[in-house]
């Protein structure tokens, strides 16, 4: 048994036995955890990940004559400044208000110029009252003479993460990266073994107050972080997917840009890498048998997010030894794995956290109260609107077409029946292609005769068990305008279309006296 | 080598390509291809002993060669070495080192750029 202040004597003294997190890995194996836990003071951990909850508080000080801010803008990125009157929080995934550059260059993206020196144009409004009369401005910051530059990241860290795989046959864009399609590759997050909260999984050790390493600068932990979850499944003593989070605070001025960087995830948003290291007191054998964990023990649930739904899918179940080693195995087939946060830097950031009370320069922290280890679950959001899926829509009769027909027959039943699309149907209802108006049009004018030469044959298509809202933004992602419904034998059901969905928001928004 | 090879209209439907291999002692691959009636491109990798004489062959059936001088880069001061290119290409062109940097190699590209749409700081870039 030791105390935090007897190892931040032997710090002192020089006599500190510091290691990383991988590092001891080894050592409890070769060594046993009683004693690891004589030998070993400190174990420092590591992470560089995307951590898009985080942001940063800056304060501009006063002009002359003063303006009370209520809207501001840096380089183009809005940040909230319903505080006071020169104080703003800008957000890391905040896009430009520029249409043209968006996602490109966001609130990220400030955050990292601000870091590196750069000149940041700040244009804010106002209202203007007696004592703050002055209503627009337009000048350049930069981190020297910025008042203050506080990150404050609501919520960073996540224990464990799960990995992505897209099962759809199509390429999708999401916060996890570019997710091929098929399966066609595998991402991953977490730093597994080296990652701060999977080195005390029961928070032993961490809490309000626990000095870590943030971004190069000293930082502090200051509570959980928002959705912090105790209520976990547990394999191998650490939880199998997200549990618990960390709110960190860090001051921007003494922060290293090669360890923070704004970042954007293509047609999801832009994001901060946040680098973070936490040093572990070894004050007794448990918490260093809890260091001990390796990649291999750490399990990682690998989720489809070609599922848009909150519970996604879980397809298999992988550890971060086999991410890591480039593939891992699902049904069979053998998917390249690829990580999205940077296992060289959480390195590096162990081993300069290491350094850093290796020569003095850093003491731990007794936190003022641990972070909560039960009792925390995070609900979900509820939308009062009912979510409305796609068999409950009233659409009308079910008009079919077969591969063989003519197109003047074809032409005749759009007309009478006063649709424009039509799926194309083999003998037993299954879906061969679809047929508009406008293929219809274009037979004529080329003077073709049966509609199997016209159809379209690759068909984007509902499912009836899918919300509206995802139809609608399949419509849009697509540019189509309708779709025929499938059930879960293939059959055609019906047809949606984009009309469907605007006489449906109508029917909603009068309902509700919109 | 790796080489473009561009088609005109009237090329389209001659089997230039099938009496190359037929009549030449050389490898060769189909990296990308994107052919309709009005002519098209092909990005091909050609080797073996009569590589050069099967190139001659082509220009000469009236097909324009431009043999690939791209660089793919990554600009060491953008990238933060995740790896989240690493399982998006197609040829394995990016690997993982020892010390955990993200390295690419010039000599596998074939240029598809999904490293470069995807990369989170973007620090690849393919210069042709």
């Amino acid at each position: 048994m030791k105390t935090i202040e007897e190892i931040n004597q032997r710090i002192k003294d020089g006599d500190a036995v510091v290691v990383t997190a991988a590092e001891m890995t080894q050592i409890v194996k070769e060594d046993g955890a009683d004693k690891a836990a004589e030998d070993i003071d400190v174990v420092t951990t590591g992470t560089f990940g995307a951590m898009c909850s985080s942001g940063a508080f800056l304060n501009f000080g006063h002009t002359d004559p003063p303006i009370k801010m209520t809207r501001s803008y840096l380089n183009g990125v809005e940040a909230y400044s319903g505080l006071a009157a020169v104080d703003s929080y800008i957000g890391a995934t905040q896009p430009s208000k520029n249409p043209e550059i968006g996602i490109d260059y966001g609130g990220a993206h400030v955050i990292e110029d601000l870091i590196n020196g750069r000149d940041i144009e700040l244009v804010a409004s106002s209202y203007g009252t007696d004592c703050y009369p002055l209503t627009d401005l337009r000048t350049h910051v930069n981190i020297d003479n910025l008042n203050e530059a506080i990150m404050v990241n609501p919520r960073n860290c996540y224990q464990n993460y799960a990995a992505a795989v897209n099962s759809t046959d199509e390429t999708i864009y999401t916060y996890m990266g570019t997710l091929l399609p098929n399966m066609g590759n595998v991402s991953f997050s977490s730093a597994g073994g080296l990652s701060p909260l999977l080195n005390d999984p029961y928070f032993q050790t961490i809490g309000m107050g626990t000095k870590i390493f943030l971004c190069g600068a000293e930082g502090y932990v200051i509570g959980e972080g928002t959705q912090h979850n105790t209520e976990v499944q547990r394999k191998n003593g650490v939880p199998v997917n997200g549990a618990g989070t960390l709110m960190l605070k860090g001051d921007m001025k003494q922060m290293d840009h090669e360890f923070v960087r704004g970042a954007t995830m293509p047609q999801y948003g832009s994001t901060l890498y946040v680098g973070a290291g936490i040093p572990i007191p070894i004050l007794n054998s448990d918490i260093a048998s809890k260091t001990a964990i390796s990649d291999e023990d750490i399990v990682c649930q690998v989720m489809d997010y070609g599922v848009p739904k909150r519970n996604k899918p879980i397809i298999v179940e992988t550890n971060y030894k086999e991410l890591r080693s480039g593939s891992i195995e699902i049904n069979g087939v053998e998917i390249e794995s690829s990580p999205l946060s940077s296992y060289k830097k959480a390195l590096e950031i162990a081993e300069e956290l290491k350094l850093w009370i290796d020569r003095g320069n850093f003491f731990l922290t007794n936190p003022v109260k641990l972070l909560t280890s039960q009792g925390s679950n995070p609900g979900p959001l509820e939308i009062r609107r009912q979510t409305i899926l796609v068999n409950e829509i009233k659409s009308k009769a079910l008009i079919i077409a077969s591969p063989n027909d003519d197109i003047r027959d074809v032409a005749k039943r759009m007309v009478q029946n006063n649709v424009n699309h039509l799926p194309v149907v083999d003998t037993d209802q299954k879906l061969l292609g679809i047929v508009t108006s406008w293929d219809i049009a274009n037979a004529v004018a080329k003077g073709k005769n049966m509609l199997k030469d016209v159809m379209t044959k690759k068909v984007v298509i509902a499912r009836e068990d899918e919300p509206v809202d995802v139809i609608a933004r399949r419509i849009d992602k697509h540019e189509i305008s309708g779709m025929p419904i499938i059930d879960k034998n293939n059959h055609v059901m019906g047809m949606i279309t984009a009309e469907d969905i605007s006489r449906l928001m109508c029917a909603r928004n009068r309902e509700e006296g919109v | 080598m790796k080489a473009w090879l561009k088609f005109s209209p009237k090329m389209v439907n001659q089997a230039v390509i099938t009496d190359l291999i037929k009549n030449f002692d050389l490898s060769f691959n189909i990296l990308r291809a994107d052919i309709n009636p009005k002519g098209g491109k092909m990005l091909i990798e050609i080797n073996g002993s009569e590589a050069e004489k099967g190139i001659t062959y082509i220009e000469k059936a009236g097909i324009e060669v431009s043999p690939v001088k791209r660089v793919v880069k990554k600009d060491k001061e953008l990238c933060i070495d995740c790896g989240a290119c690493v399982s998006l290409c197609p040829v394995k062109a990016i690997s993982v080192d020892e010390d955990w940097t993200v390295d690419v190699d010039d000599e596998e590209c074939i240029g598809c750029k999904l490293c470069t749409y995807s990369c989170p700081t973007k620090a690849i870039k393919v210069v042709e």
